[in-house]
């Protein structure tokens, strides 16, 4: 009975095993379809979307920073290159702690809290995930080696090369030639969409000078590159590359050697020098002193460094004095000279006797001579157009002027670019004033009086003029009125570089050309025309040039001035520790080109020279802009004076024109 | 031995071979268990290579685990399984014994308390015996009493599911306790508990996994739940594993990306590529194809459990090989289920395929038992 029921029993449970068993088989067979199902939905039909998740996990893009082009001088001699340095840099994502990261750093290598500052507006800036952004510019190769034996503490920290702005003559042409510095989120929002892209790989930009104006061409083309990067954002491959392309080597009108000497000619002053080549309107030196290292600011100057060069408010060193105003002083006598000729105001034997002031009519105040300021005082006597110009006759100037009026003084001097920036690519350079009734009514709210003429027929007044304008105008005379426009690029990429904009500028057209050879006579005068037993008939600029240098081989012509100090700050009056009387001192100028009064050759070189504070035209900025000419006529460009004349005219010439000047 | 080797020949009984049943019977082993187990190690080994960047270490010590495995399966077959019967209660207190020492000596290892490392020994976690044991046990219980079982039987074979479970949620180890549940419940499942007791304790913890997730699940067991129905609310945190796996299965397409070329496990975007999701790499590598053929190695040795469960002659026998079979089974869905998407991420290997030590043991030990209710049960039924 009980086996019975036993085996009864067992028959059932098989039976309810054997059923459960299949139903578990259902049920496997079931669950391996769904997860089957769910595979294919991942696998087949999402599968174009997992693609591209997964290459967009592994596969990134990212920039290669083109090369900037090269700046060299009219002879090739380098201006700006490119030079490794090395960077430490930090990929965030890789850090475990950034701020222990940076103090062990501190123990390691010099890294000022200015540092830590600059990487942490970096790290804002930054766009892509595991970018490696820069922490500490130009590693030493002590501290590369520091950093590359606690390598293993510093997780996410890595040295890189990089090639960077390098200015070889440091401060030598820093204002003209500018300087690259990281770019600014200004900069960076201020680009276009395209330019953005762009510029994705570079961390600098021009900021000033030639550098800022030439960017596009300096700057070349973004390439990219294809990585295969891991979870840790290490790159494993290189899939893919287009090569970047490199930014235009521009060579420059500039002549390092002129710069140079032009720096050296200032000596201790501070000022600033233009020389131009008439006949191109290359721009052969431009120099403002005292100048400042640009290598400073490529890889972020430091607060104390730049403090020290802003805080400086005599010096300025960051201050362009080349392409800034200043009053012209009695270096616009000859362009004034040309306007009453031409409009015929006066003649070639027009003359005034001069009684050492000037007076207008009905009006008791007397303009005096500021040339006769500090003399025996007197007048000049007889004086002409010729004698106006080498004595520098204020009176004389005044009352050509005064008959002139300012509307055509204006319009007049507006030809030779006062007012304007002829310059095709100093495009920051100042304009100055070249004041005219409207000028004055908008500017001032005031109407012009008779009286701001006669301050403005001597330079002085409203009218301001930039040293790199001097330059151009004095160029135009050397033309004699051919216009070209100052430039700096000469060439790209080996090709010489013609603006199509060249000639918008009118020629000076004067109703009779031989006012042209008059003005250069007068101002040959000023330099060569030596002391007579006449009173006052000498050249202003003779005994500081001419009679320094007997055996000149060159006549120069030129025309010194000097301009009162307007406006000094209260700051600087309220100073102890520079003496005030010497800033309060004239501004000393001079203009030049030359060879003048030259058959066989035409000027070479036109020069201005802007001395702050240095009280002479004549005699300090005089000096200056004969240095630079005798290093241009006659060890650049080695012009051998006695070979180009045959030698029975040489001496001729030189005998004869002499005694012209005394005659005229 | 060989007498009786000799009336089996005589009979004729099965198809396979003369000379292959007489060598499987003198070491008794199940020749077709074997073959699938030898191939799906040696897939394993294939698959883990390319996973571990052709590690060859990683290689050598995870086939020197196999082969032990394979001798420790062969093992367990020369006992018979009604010895092994005998010994279960006694083995399940021993089980229970290490899952209370490891509360003391355990040592930590991924946030769960279940390793001892003693010295001198490999470090070994009980917690993994316990898979095989409570099936042991349970069978042991319910074969001995009528079936379907009675709500008496039901109450205390539940207790020798609970105590152990218990113990290793206790060490924090979720995944081995869930599994270790469910290896006790197939026995009673295949054992006939009735269907409404099955729906109703099933409604019960659906009703009560409310209750549980408020107000007695931890923050990352939350975490968990939230990121299997939104990987993307932490995309770099804890959706990471499974966006990452998922991109690696969809990537690999129908055919894969090819072995060696997965560029999502190459390049370390998928965390524990050797360990659990290691199925991505698979996927990644081979496709479609390559999972369905892994299935299909499965099915073939699930399809061999169940028909040594069918074959078996007595209930203990049954319900032990239906059990360990759908325990194994257990281990292949959650973590396929789990890499895929289908399930919250629960920390369990792949079986054969995933590099580990005690996990692959066990797995042995459970198919050495099997191999020894295939192999002895001609014996006992004389």
């Amino acid at each position: 009975m009980f086996g019975k029921w036993q085996l009864r029993d067992h028959e059932a449970e098989q039976r309810i095993f054997n059923r459960r068993l299949l139903i578990a088989g259902l049920i496997i067979f079931l669950l391996f379809c769904a997860l089957i199902l769910k595979l294919v939905n991942l696998q087949v039909t999402q599968f174009e979307y997992f693609s591209a998740r997964s290459d967009g996990n592994r596969l990134h893009s990212q920039y290669v920073p083109p090369a900037r082009g090269l700046i060299f001088d009219r002879n090739g001699e380098l201006l700006a290159d490119n030079q490794p340095i090395f960077n430490l840099t930090v990929v965030h994502e890789q850090v475990e702690d950034l701020d222990e990261t940076l103090e062990f750093l501190r123990g390691l290598i010099r890294l000022t809290d200015d540092d830590v500052e600059q990487f942490r507006a970096r790290l804002e800036r930054s766009r892509v995930p595991f970018a490696s952004v820069p922490l500490r510019y130009v590693l030493s190769e002590d501290e590369k080696s520091r950093i590359a034996v606690n390598g293993h503490h510093l997780e996410g920290v890595t040295i890189e090369p990089q090639f960077v702005r390098h200015y070889p003559l440091g401060s030598l042409a820093a204002h003209s030639l500018g300087y690259v510095s990281e770019i600014n989120r200004t900069e960076l929002d201020a680009l276009s969409e395209n330019d953005k892209e762009n510029y994705g790989g570079t961390n600098h930009i021009g900021k000033t000078g030639i550098e800022r104006t030439y960017e596009d061409l300096l700057h070349g083309e973004v390439g990219y590159e294809i990585v295969e990067k891991n979870n840790r954002g290490q790159v494993m491959r290189y899939l893919d590359r287009t090569d970047p392309v490199a930014g235009k080597n521009i060579t420059l009108h500039l002549d390092a050697q002129l710069q140079r000497a032009a720096q050296e000619a200032l000596g201790q002053f501070r000022g600033a020098v233009v020389a131009i080549e008439p006949a191109t309107g290359g721009i052969l030196a431009m120099v403002s002193k005292p100048g400042f290292d640009p290598n400073l600011f490529v890889t972020g100057i430091s607060s104390l460094d730049y403090d020290i060069l802003v805080t400086d408010t005599v010096n300025t060193p960051l201050f362009d004095r080349s392409t800034n105003p200043y009053p012209p002083g009695s270096t616009v006598k000859p362009f004034l000279g040309l306007a009453g000729l031409h409009h015929e105001f006066v003649d070639y034997d027009f003359a005034i006797e001069d009684p050492g002031y000037f007076r207008l009519p009905g009006v008791s105040y007397r303009w005096g001579d500021y040339t006769l300021r500090t003399a025996i005082g007197g007048g000049h006597g007889h004086t002409d157009l010729q004698k106006a110009i080498y004595q520098s006759c204020d009176v004389f100037f005044y009352d050509l002027g005064n008959r002139m009026g300012i509307d055509t003084i204006q319009s007049f001097m507006g030809q030779f670019g006062f007012g304007e920036n002829f310059a095709l690519d100093v495009s920051y350079a100042r304009t100055g004033v070249l004041p005219s009734r409207e000028w004055k009514q908008q500017s001032r709210g005031e109407p012009w009086y008779p009286g701001d003429t006669i301050n403005s027929s001597i330079g002085q007044g409203y009218m301001w003029a930039t040293p790199l304008q001097l330059a151009a105008a004095v160029s135009i005379v050397a033309n004699k009125g051919e216009v070209v426009e100052p430039r700096m690029l000469k060439e790209i990429d080996g090709e010489p570089y013609l603006p199509s904009n060249k000639n918008s500028v009118p020629d000076v057209m004067l109703n009779d050309p031989d006012y042209w050879r008059y003005i250069e006579e007068s101002m040959a005068m000023v330099v060569h025309r030596p002391f007579s037993d006449q009173f006052r008939d000498y050249g202003t600029a003779f005994e500081a040039i001419a009679m320094q240098d007997r055996n000149m081989a060159y006549k120069m012509a030129g025309k010194s001035g000097s301009a009162q100090v307007v406006g000094i700050s209260q700051e600087i009056l309220s100073s102890t520790d520079i003496v005030v009387s010497d800033l309060n001192k004239d501004h000393g100028l001079f203009i030049s080109f030359a060879p003048a009064q030259n058959s066989e050759i035409p000027p070479q070189i036109a020069v201005a020279v802007f001395v702050e504070n240095g009280e002479h035209g004549s005699s300090v900025a005089g000096p200056i802009a004969k240095a630079v000419t005798d290093k241009y006529l006659n060890e650049i460009l080695k012009i051998d004076f006695k070979e180009t004349e045959t030698m029975p005219r040489k001496s001729n010439l030189k005998q004869s024109r002499l005694p012209t000047g005394t005659d005229g | 031995m060989v007498n009786s080797d000799f009336v089996r020949q005589a009979t004729g009984f099965h198809s396979e071979s003369v000379r292959g049943k007489n060598i499987s019977h003198i070491i008794h082993a199940d020749p077709v268990l074997l073959a699938g187990v030898v191939v799906l190690c040696l897939f394993g080994l294939f698959v883990l290579f390319s996973a571990s960047d052709a590690d060859l270490n990683v290689i050598q010590r995870q086939g020197l685990v196999m082969l032990v495995g394979l001798v420790v399966m062969l093992v367990v077959a020369q006992f018979d399984v009604h010895t092994i019967r005998g010994w279960a209660p006694s083995m399940y207190a021993v089980g229970l014994g290490l899952l209370l020492l490891v509360l003391f000596i355990g040592v930590e290892t991924n946030g769960a308390k279940s390793w001892i490392d003693l010295p001198g020994l490999p470090s070994f976690q009980p917690s993994e015996v316990l898979k095989i044991l409570v099936p042991l046990l349970v069978a042991w219980y319910l074969a001995s009493r009528p079936l379907p079982p009675r709500f008496k039987h039901i109450f205390w074979s539940a207790v020798m599911i609970l105590l152990p479970t218990g113990l290793i949620i206790i060490q924090n180890d979720t995944g081995t306790a869930i599994m270790v549940a469910m290896s006790g419940i197939f026995v009673m499942l295949l054992a006939g508990i009735r269907w409404r007791l099955v729906f109703t304790l099933a409604f019960g913890l659906l009703l009560a996994s409310p209750v549980w997730y408020l107000f007695l699940a931890q923050e990352h067991q939350k975490n968990r739940i939230l990121t299997f129905f939104d990987p993307y609310r932490d995309p770099t945190g804890a959706g990471y594993n499974i966006i990452q796996s998922q991109i690696a299965i969809g990537s690999g397409g129908l055919s894969g990306k090819g072995f060696g070329n997965g560029a999502q496990s190459h390049l370390d975007f998928i965390p524990e590529s050797n360990t659990d999701f290691i199925l991505a790499v698979l996927a990644e590598e081979f496709g479609l194809l390559g999972i369905v053929f892994l299935i299909c190695l499965y099915l073939f040795v699930l399809a061999r459990g169940f028909f040594i469960a069918y074959l078996a002659r007595d209930m203990f026998s049954r319900l032990l090989a239906g059990s360990i079979t759908l325990t194994f089974f257990s281990y292949v869905f959650v973590n396929m289920a789990m890499v895929s998407g289908l399930l919250p991420v629960i920390g369990l290997p792949l079986p054969f395929i995933s590099r580990g030590g005690t996990s692959i043991l066990t797995l042995f030990i459970g198919f050495g038992l099997l191999m020894s209710i295939q192999t002895h049960r001609k014996i006992k039924s004389k």
